[in-house]
């Protein structure tokens, strides 16, 4: 419950602060992008499992964005960063589906 | 060593820190129940507290990431109906200013006319006025006529050989209208006896080109577009079968059974043409006259005296009659 309205809360924040992103984060915002939306199905698969815990959560989803942002930013000065960030997206792509199938089995057994 | 790591790519889809984080909740709770104390409720707030913290971030993240995309993708969209708007705002205003120098132009033939009657003298000024007037194509003008519709080959419908959809491709090169050939068309026109000759509109004066800038074909200086409607006035009985006998129209006839063009000739009943826009002659100055007997030929200004100047009392010098003479509107620039 304080989930979904903190998630709302950040929504309406984003909407109507209209915080510019700056130049140099801009490459990043992919990334973080891919990686939350990681987290969200993680965490309500853990949930369903029965072992989410909030530190793991708020944690795993930081550590998340910022591993994957030094990556794309080495790739990027060793002339590689549009391929490693293609890398990311698939990674956590994968395990945004696994997740969201472990979701599915919860919630209609199939 | 590298299928392990495809395996768990492809299997452990859950952060293991999960599984970890309930295997300490559940020592916990055993260790609880032997009897060890520990802070649970202090470490219940703190739990929610990062979890709407954390979702927090999260809802932010996508927006600004919502926000950014809904922006940037308009950004081009609208730069590019700017300038859509800017050309149509500029083509307006170019057209009413035009509707208003002709309109204007007759208000001020007609006071002309009023103030040059009064006399003997002035009216033959003015009816020579009229003639030098019609032949450049300043005034609007009316009359039978025929009219010669031109058009780009039509696109060939092609079947994609990988969707099995129908595929228009644009006309080749064959089959397009070049500068030139309207250029032979008009020429053709003028040959037969047209006196007054407008392409989709656009009015030719004496002085008009119709030259090629890329792609598009200007008539003075204004693009016109496939089909092109040629419309000339002049007797439709000499201007009909002269016309189709000429080379120009004899050979689009049969360019339009090889390359699919569209040409088409039809007489017309009344054709009205609106004047052409005035040309500035900048370096071009009238000669010296008196007014010439009217009627009687206009005879040649002998080669003036050393001075290179018309000496007075030299009668003539009036260009070419508004009928019968050809003139050659061809541009010829840009090709």
């Amino acid at each position: 419950m304080i989930g979904t309205i903190a998630l709302a809360i950040g929504v309406v924040l984003g909407l109507i602060l209209e915080p510019t992103v700056p130049v140099w984060l801009q490459p990043y915002l992919p990334i973080a992008v891919v990686a939350a939306l990681d987290a969200v199905f993680g965490g309500i698969r853990a949930r369903l499992d029965g072992i989410f815990d909030s530190k793991v959560f708020v944690v795993s989803f930081v550590s998340n964005v910022l591993v994957a942002a030094l990556v794309v930013f080495l790739g990027d000065k060793l002339g590689v960063g549009g391929q490693l960030s293609t890398g990311v997206v698939v990674v956590l792509g994968v395990r945004i589906f696994g997740n969201a199938a472990a979701i599915r089995r919860h919630l209609f057994r199939a | 060593m590298s299928t392990s790591l495809l395996d768990s790519l492809l299997t452990d889809h859950l952060d293991h820190g999960y599984a970890e984080a309930a295997e300490r909740k559940a020592k916990q709770a055993t260790d609880k129940a032997n009897g060890k104390a520990t802070d649970q409720a202090t470490h219940h707030v703190d739990a929610k507290t990062l979890l709407a913290v954390g979702l927090l971030l999260i809802g932010f993240v996508l927006a600004i990431a919502y926000r950014g995309t809904a922006q940037q993708a308009p950004d081009s969209e609208r730069a590019r109906q700017g300038l859509v708007k800017d050309v149509e705002e500029g083509t307006a205003t170019s057209d009413s200013l035009q509707r208003r120098a002709e309109s204007l132009g007759g208000l001020l033939v007609r006071e002309r006319d009023a103030a040059l009657t009064a006399s003997e003298t002035g009216d033959k000024v003015s009816k020579q006025v009229r003639d030098l007037e019609r032949a450049a194509a300043l005034v609007p003008v009316h009359g039978p006529g025929i009219s010669v519709q031109l058009g780009d080959a039509a696109p060939a419908q092609q079947i994609d050989p990988a969707t099995g959809k129908p595929l228009t491709v644009p006309p080749d090169d064959n089959g397009r209208l070049r500068d030139r050939d309207l250029q032979s068309v008009v020429n053709a026109l003028w040959a037969a006896g047209a006196e007054a000759i407008a392409i989709n509109d656009e009015r030719l004066a004496p002085t008009t080109t119709i030259r090629a800038a890329g792609e598009a074909i200007l008539v003075d200086l204004r693009p016109v577009a496939s089909p092109y409607t040629i419309k000339a006035i002049g007797d439709p009985d000499v201007l009909l079968p002269r016309f189709a006998d000429s080379v120009a129209a004899r050979r689009y006839q049969s360019l339009s059974s090889v390359f699919g063009i569209s040409f088409t000739v039809q007489r017309e009943e009344d054709l009205a043409l609106r004047a052409a826009t005035g040309t500035d002659l900048r370096y071009a100055e009238p000669l010296d006259t008196t007014s010439p007997p009217p009627g009687s030929a206009t005879p040649r200004r002998a080669p003036a005296g050393p001075a290179g100047r018309a000496p007075s009392g030299t009668s003539g010098g009036t260009p070419a009659g508004p009928s019968g003479t050809p003139v050659s509107p061809s541009g010829g620039g840009g090709r």
